[in-house]
């Protein structure tokens, strides 16, 4: 409403549509795993938002990356209790 | 000889030669005096134009005053004008349309603005207003406002009411009867029997001369009605206490505001008296008679009009009066243009507030933090207004004087601020709290709406610019809360432009936020209070797609076991009764639980209910009325491409004869079979059975999914080590530290077999 930019949510559904056929050549397990990274995209969609970043897509792969890692430390703890509670 | 009068300020409207004033005397009586008032109207323009303005002005019939003078405009400074000052004011309106046809090329200022508006500048007074005036033969000489519109308690005006209904919704049915009633008489009046009609209620309104008429479907069908049995019988009927003058009707028309169309009906006004009409008055479910004339008195604007405009119109008339005070031009047509910007700028400026993404799932013990009207704030603290020139976004006031924007909103907002802290040490069965409310939320349509009348184009003092800065300062409010939670240990479970939703370990008292209140005031220079504390509050994620959450799409229980929901089906006003109804109903059995611990116990029980009302549907035992969906007819019919269940229940009306404008809400029923649809108000009652239950069903299935399957799902969840919160999900695994579940609808068998089997 009365604004001359998309909003953060509309760049995204943009780019997202814009990887349709990138996502339909792929095998159905790695469409899944795609979905995700989308879905963990937009959890940030306010930051991406207020970065007002020139290029939106690289924000948003900031953000795939962030919850990737996010990930990855959680999982790192679960490893170091599960070893410490071996030993 | 010169008398002193005081009393209540009741109505202002011109006559054939000057103004005409009732006053509501404390002596009980109701006084009618005249008054001379002149209205300026300014021109600006080359000189050789202003005079050849001058001797066209003098050539006219209508006496006025002419002179030349410097005036300030908003956005050029000081300009040189030429005063025209209309000694008639009845014909202001008339002299300005042929000025402008004669003058096409000059700029004018102060030429729309009514005649109340600029009284009400003049002499510091509003509807209802105390005053004290000294008389001469009926001819006021001098003026006093006695109180002004932001006293909490006024002294109350002594109002006579009657009001008058038809026996039913003349839009669904045929109305036999007018139903009267005053004081303690209450009688009906049968529509057939015309003539006793018209004598008997004009016999009433002579004797007990009501200052209001109060009316339900009154400007749309009730006085057409009644105006045109008088015309048919020759007869008159005392509408109006002032027989001088004649009832004011305008039409219908509909119009396009904040993504929505909004239909304004027909309307009849009197002189002398008031008529409001139940079902013709903005917000009057909102804020009832009381909101009403609070919007009278702090807008300025007849009690009449009041009643019937929009927010809008009310902020951009308290700005006009502070305009006129002020000796601040008014421009008739704006003419500033937005300043040209660079792709970066408009990247940086072109956002609204920050909307964060909910963490999806329930949660427990959670403070609900909001800031105080933050936008109105922001304008009055920081000085926004599109006058006053801005340096950067660093939470500090601009320099200079204070803009006409702030000095419009502050006494507003100080009301508005003091109401609140009343409302919060008032007892909960004080007398004046439901009153304080009313009060409140006019002022909060006031003051919503003065926000976006900054960033609206046509709106006489309205600046992008401005409107950009408030969203800017909002974002940047909003993070220094975020960042002052963050460093107090809080999680941030929800940010939502002016409030946000935390919880730390151990906080549950509204005494455990009071630091980070005070620390988020500190870092913002804003007022922010504490909303509540949820015993536990549920964040919902989309519709379409589960794992994606939706922001201000949430519902909980606050310690005091009042319930909060915002976004689901129970706040939709296009949800039939009966499913809104239940939704709440399941809130309130879930809202006895005295934590989120004893959620487990309530939840069969809520389940149970949920199932009975399910019962009770297939059973055909539901009042169809309590059935019936209210939409909205958002185009006109032969837009639709392929109709809507609402166009299709427009299309039944407009074959039975009654016209449905765009804006205009429809009530309809879900039927089976073709048309699928069921207009309410079409002449033939529908049959119960044809209703389509397997609809309802599955909309009444979807309601109670929304509150059940969460609250099901951390019940069932039993005990998981990783969640510090008492109810885990069973499949899903948490999406942020700790506290946080996702919601999985697939694992809610419960709530999917009793609709399945159920069903």
């Amino acid at each position: 409403m009365g604004r001359t930019l998309p909003s953060a949510t509309q760049v995204f559904m943009q780019e997202e549509a814009a990887f349709a056929r990138f996502r339909r050549a792929l095998r159905r397990t790695d469409q899944l795993a795609l979905d995700d990274l989308f879905v963990s995209a937009r959890q940030h969609l306010a930051a991406a938002q207020y970065a007002s970043h020139a290029l939106p897509f690289e924000v948003f792969l900031l953000a795939m990356l962030l919850e990737e890692h996010k990930e990855v430390l959680r999982l790192k703890e679960r490893v170091e209790d599960i070893l410490s509670r071996q030993k | 000889m010169t008398e002193t009068i005081s009393g209540w300020l009741f109505d202002i409207y011109p006559n054939e030669t000057n103004l005409t004033l009732w006053l509501i005397g404390e002596d009980g009586k109701r006084h009618r005096f005249v008054q001379d008032f002149a209205a300026t109207i300014y021109a600006a323009g080359s000189s050789a134009r202003l005079r050849a303005l001058w001797r066209w002005l003098k050539a006219q019939a209508v006496p006025v005053h002419l002179s030349r003078l410097e005036r300030k405009d908003v956005f050029q400074g000081m300009v040189a004008v030429l005063a025209a000052e209309v000694l008639q004011p009845v014909k202001l309106d008339e002299i300005f349309r042929s000025m402008v046809a004669a003058f096409p090329d000059l700029t004018y200022y102060d030429a729309d603005i009514s005649l109340p508006l600029r009284y009400a500048a003049a002499f510091g007074v509003f509807p209802l207003a105390r005053c004290r005036l000294e008389v001469r033969d009926e001819t006021v000489v001098s003026m006093t406002a006695l109180d002004t519109p932001w006293d909490l308690e006024p002294v109350p005006a002594p109002l006579r009411i009657l009001s008058l209904e038809p026996d039913c919704d003349p839009a669904h049915g045929e109305p036999k009867a007018i139903i009267v009633s005053y004081e303690r008489v209450r009688y009906s009046l049968p529509l057939e029997k015309r003539v006793p009609l018209l004598i008997n209620l004009g016999a009433d309104l002579r004797r007990y001369d009501p200052d209001l008429i109060l009316t339900s479907w009154g400007d749309t069908w009730l006085m057409p009605l009644l105006m045109e049995l008088c015309k048919e019988s020759g007869s008159m009927l005392p509408l109006n206490r002032d027989e001088s003058q004649s009832v004011v009707e305008r039409k219908e028309h509909t119009y396009f505001s904040y993504g929505q169309i909004v239909y304004r009906g027909r309307q009849v006004q009197l002189r002398g008296r008031w008529h409001l009409d139940r079902h013709n008055a903005m917000l009057w479910s909102d804020y009832g008679m009381e909101g009403v004339l609070e919007m009278a008195r702090v807008t300025c604007q007849p009690v009449q009009d009041a009643a019937r405009l929009s927010p809008g119109t009310g902020i951009s008339s308290m700005q006009f009066v502070t305009a006129l005070q002020k000796g601040i031009l008014i421009p008739w047509h704006k003419h500033q243009a937005e300043t040209p910007k660079t792709a970066m700028d408009l990247l940086r400026a072109d956002m609204g507030g920050m909307v964060y993404q909910p963490t999806v799932g329930l949660h427990r013990d959670v403070g609900g933090i909001d800031f105080v009207s933050m936008y109105p704030g922001i304008m009055v603290r920081f000085n926004i207004s599109p006058e006053v020139p801005r340096a950067g976004t660093d939470l500090e006031p601009a320099p200079g004087e204070p803009g006409i924007v702030p000095i419009t909103l502050a006494p507003l907002l100080n009301k508005r601020l003091a109401l609140k802290s009343a409302l919060l040490t008032l007892h909960r069965w004080d007398c004046r709290r439901p009153g304080y409310q009313a009060l409140a939320s006019a002022h909060k349509w006031l003051l919503v709406t003065c926000f976006g009348y900054l960033g609206y184009k046509n709106a006489r003092f309205g600046r992008i610019e401005a409107h950009e800065a408030v969203t800017a300062y909002g974002r940047e409010a909003l993070l220094r809360a975020k960042e002052a939670a963050e460093d107090l240990d809080y999680e941030i479970l929800h940010m939502y432009v002016d409030g946000l939703w935390v919880h730390k370990e151990g906080c549950k008292t509204p005494a455990d936020f009071e630091a980070l209140l005070a620390d988020i005031t500190e870092r913002t220079g804003l007022p922010i209070s504490l909303d509540g504390v949820y015993r536990w509050v549920v964040f919902l994620p989309s519709r379409l797609d589960e794992r994606v959450p939706v922001p201000n799409r949430y519902f909980g229980v606050f310690q005091d076991g009042s319930i909060k929901v915002r976004g689901i089906e129970a706040r939709r006003r296009d949800t039939a009764p009966f499913i809104a109804e239940t939704q709440m109903a399941i809130m309130e059995i879930l809202a006895k639980a005295e934590d989120a611990e004893h959620l487990k116990e309530v939840y069969p029980q809520a389940l149970a209910f949920a199932h009975r009302e399910m019962q009770a549907l297939r059973a055909g035992s539901v009042p169809v009325e309590k059935l019936l969906v209210s939409q909205k007819l958002s185009r006109e019919l032969g837009e639709y491409s392929s109709p809507s269940p609402v166009a299709r229940a427009v299309r039944q009306l407009e074959e039975a004869g009654k016209a449905v404008r765009p804006g205009q809400r429809v009530r309809f029923l879900y039927t089976r079979g073709r048309p699928g649809v069921r207009a309410w108000d079409a002449p033939e009652q529908p049959d119960p059975r044809c209703v389509d239950v397997k609809r309802y069903q599955t909309l009444l299935k979807r309601a109670v999914e929304t509150v059940l399957a969460p609250i099901g799902q951390s019940v069932d969840g039993g005990k998981d080590d990783e969640c510090r919160y008492l109810f885990p999900v069973k499949i899903a695994e948490p999406l942020g530290e700790g506290g946080t579940q996702r919601l999985d609808f697939l694992s809610i068998s419960k709530v999917n077999n009793f609709v399945n089997g159920g069903g």
